[in-house]
């Protein structure tokens, strides 16, 4: 069931939580808002799930305008970050609270209870308090306890935040996999990009209330719709330079950048991720930066080097494969010359 | 504990160090005997001597006596069955407006919170005479209401028991009133018409049932002052913050998550109410009443001003206890005195009892929302 919001605002006091968001989810995907915090996106999953009343804009599930709707009549199952388990209840009561609610005869809950005890992978278990569980057994719970009641939409608050690193990977391979099998339309938050990335089919990327963009993890990592998603998404080397007829030029350095023809020049920022930028011994013709090599990490699956600008001083990050790194055999206190493969230049909008 | 952990720390440290670090830690022993004697003496001397006294004071003139003092005194017995009366009413009302403001306060914000907190606490501060006196001018003879109150006081009745009935009323209806949109027709889509509507045919009802039928008496003096009303008036609200100030720490531990995941799961209020949050809040809510109860059993300033000692009729136990030591009727008044300090002992019992369990909800607590 696709979900569209329109238009949605809302303020805390003075603070602006959202600020006139629009988004499609298309049915049967799993989208994460990805942002950091205080960026909107744990309340925008609030306002679609009920928690949180929209100062603003409507919300929809498949045409049906569900703004006024309470949280109950929504039909939206909701993983908090903290699990949320009721306490005092088994975990077999905690999974079968949205049927007992809904008036289900006991058996009929039983037989739902058990399927989803065997689907999360804690058949046996049922008898047990929350407090008896691992952090991973619990969230798996709250999962299997929001999706009891079939909702139309599986809404996550940074549903893996309070696990440790292991678990986390681990969850996120299964809500993927459990998601390939149920086909519900769901939405988390997470704030970790690698997370967004691995899990989601679609991710919207939101600061201080609004989103920034929305696409694919290739889409966005790819082509960033501006320096704040460029930023966000991962390290970068940002260069501040200008532009002036088609070109792009950070001391020394000279690049193509047709998007801008106009011949009058103006402030731009050039970012480079450190996998895209190459070192050379000696200075090429295409240009490139001087820089002295301040420290060399070798560890991993790319050999880390860093570099300081011998004219600006600015700190450089290069990640270069190790046979790349074994072929110019760097050590620390050289010159060379940094040379970027790709680059992006944001020039900021113009204000009249 | 820190020995321990300094060991867990260090752990090839000679056993030599091990014991310099305890005495370094630990007071010598004089210290340590001397201030534990010295709280000794001061908990024998001020709580353990005058319990007992009570007790050797009640029982001087043996069993019998003592029985008799508590039995055959038609007035004793009325205090007592007084006291019975007044603190149930009050402690049930306390629990009814505790559990309201607590969830108020800790799960909403509103224009006056800070300010409906700082008035919660203010029956702690108001010494209970003051707050007597309080109940005196407003409802005393002298009073503002009484005048009206001694004239024709039944005539506010019908009014008061329709305001009971329209907030019961109130209730019943958000309770029972379809959440979605779409099942609600008629009086249900309209909160405001649908209350107003009820409200004027209740009120309607009882003003014109009481002109017709002469429900409550005409031209009767209503007593509040000097009678049970005002007893539970001053027990009241002397007792008031014990439940709500058990209560907000609790709700705000707990935190609104659970809640919230209930009505996401399809819960209406009422259900998530007494499937979440009463349960979440139990032992708080139980604390609450213990101390309310203890409190409001022993109650003398505030109901002492409002009680006009009639002997019979408005002494509850600590003011006979008082009247009977005035009365240089000792055995009399400690045996009262000591039926008091049961019931306190066994209040004290139970709330001991509780805490042993408290803990162990208490761990899952804490484990269950942050591990």
């Amino acid at each position: 069931m696709s979900i569209r919001i329109q238009g949605v605002s809302k303020n805390f006091g003075s603070f602006r939580a959202l600020d006139d968001v629009s988004l499609d989810v298309p049915s049967g995907s799993l989208l994460a808002l990805l942002g950091p915090s205080g960026s909107g996106k744990t309340t925008l999953l609030r306002i679609i799930a009920g928690l949180e009343v929209a100062d603003r804009g409507t919300v929809l599930h498949h045409d049906e305008n569900i703004t006024e709707y309470e949280a109950r009549d929504r039909k939206v199952g909701f993983v908090f970050q903290h699990y949320a388990l009721f306490r005092h209840m088994t975990i077999a009561e905690n999974i079968g609270y949205g049927l007992r609610v809904r008036g289900v005869p006991k058996q009929e809950r039983q037989t739902r209870v058990d399927e989803l005890l065997k689907l999360i992978r804690l058949d046996g278990l049922g008898s047990r308090y929350p407090a008896q569980l691992s952090g991973g057994q619990r969230q798996r719970v709250a999962l299997a306890r929001a999706l009891a009641a079939r909702p139309n939409v599986l809404l996550l608050d940074e549903p893996f935040g309070a696990l440790d690193a292991r678990v986390r990977t681990e969850l996120r391979q299964w809500l993927r996999k459990l998601h390939e099998e149920i086909q519900v339309t769901s939405v988390f938050v997470t704030h970790d990009q690698e997370e967004a990335f691995e899990v989601a089919d679609h991710v919207v990327i939101m600061n201080e209330g609004r989103i920034e963009q929305v696409g694919t993890p290739v889409e966005v990592f790819e082509r960033p719709a501006n320096a704040f998603v460029m930023d966000f998404l991962g390290n970068v080397n940002v260069f501040h330079g200008r532009v002036e007829r088609g070109r792009a030029v950070v001391s020394g350095l000279t690049v193509a950048y047709p998007d801008y023809p106009h011949p009058e020049a103006r402030d731009a920022a050039v970012y480079v991720r450190p996998h895209e930028l190459d070192v050379e011994r000696n200075r090429t013709e295409a240009g490139g930066l001087a820089a002295k090599i301040l420290h060399v990490n070798p560890t991993g699956s790319r050999t880390k080097v860093e570099l300081r600008a011998l004219d600006s001083n600015q700190l450089i990050n290069v990640e270069l494969t190790p046979e790349r790194f074994a072929e110019l055999g760097l050590k620390s206190g050289e010159t060379v010359h940094v040379s970027p493969r790709r680059v992006r230049v944001f020039v900021p909008d113009y204000e009249i | 504990m820190t020995v321990e952990t300094a060991e867990v720390r260090d752990a090839p440290r000679t056993r030599a160090a091990t014991m310099k670090i305890r005495r370094a830690q630990q007071d010598p022993a004089w210290l340590r005997w001397s201030l534990t004697g010295l709280a000794a003496f001061v908990v024998g001397v001020l709580i353990v001597i005058p319990v007992l006294n009570v007790f050797a004071g009640a029982l001087a003139e043996g069993a019998g006596v003592y029985w008799k003092n508590l039995v055959d005194d038609p007035d004793t017995l009325h205090a007592v069955g007084l006291t019975l009366t007044v603190v149930p009413i009050a402690v049930t009302a306390n629990v009814i407006f505790g559990v309201a403001a607590a969830w108020a306060i800790a799960r909403f914000s509103f224009p006056g919170r800070t300010f409906l907190t700082a008035l919660i606490d203010l029956p702690f501060s108001v010494s209970p005479v003051v707050a007597g006196l309080m109940f005196v001018l407003i409802f005393g003879l002298q009073g503002y209401f009484g005048a009206f109150l001694r004239r024709d006081g039944y005539a506010i009745m019908p009014y008061l028991v329709a305001a009971v009935l329209v907030l019961l009323l109130a209730v019943a209806y958000f309770v029972f009133r379809p959440s979605h949109p779409r099942a609600r027709r008629g009086l249900w889509k309209t909160p405001p018409l649908a209350l107003a509507v009820a409200g004027a045919t209740v009120f309607a009802l009882l003003v014109l049932g009481q002109q017709a039928f002469e429900v409550w008496p005409a031209n009767k003096s209503l007593k509040i002052i000097f009678a049970t009303p005002g007893l539970v008036l001053a027990t009241a609200f002397v007792t008031f913050p014990f439940v709500a100030r058990e209560l907000i720490p609790v709700m705000n531990a707990v935190g609104a998550d659970e809640e919230l995941a209930a009505l996401s799961l399809g819960a209406s209020g009422w259900q998530m109410f007494w499937h979440v949050t009463v349960p979440n809040v139990k032992w708080g809510l139980v604390y609450g009443i213990i101390l309310c109860n203890a409190r409001a059993m022993g109650e003398f300033g505030a109901v002492y001003v409002v009680s006009g000692h009639i002997a019979g009729e408005t002494d509850t136990m600590p003011l006979r206890i008082e009247k009977l030591f005035q009365e240089y009727n000792m055995p009399g008044s400690f045996a009262v005195a000591s039926v008091l300090t049961l019931l306190a002992i066994l209040t004290l019992i139970v709330k001991r009892k509780l805490e042993d369990r408290i803990p162990q909800s208490e761990e899952g607590r804490r484990t269950g929302a942050h591990p």
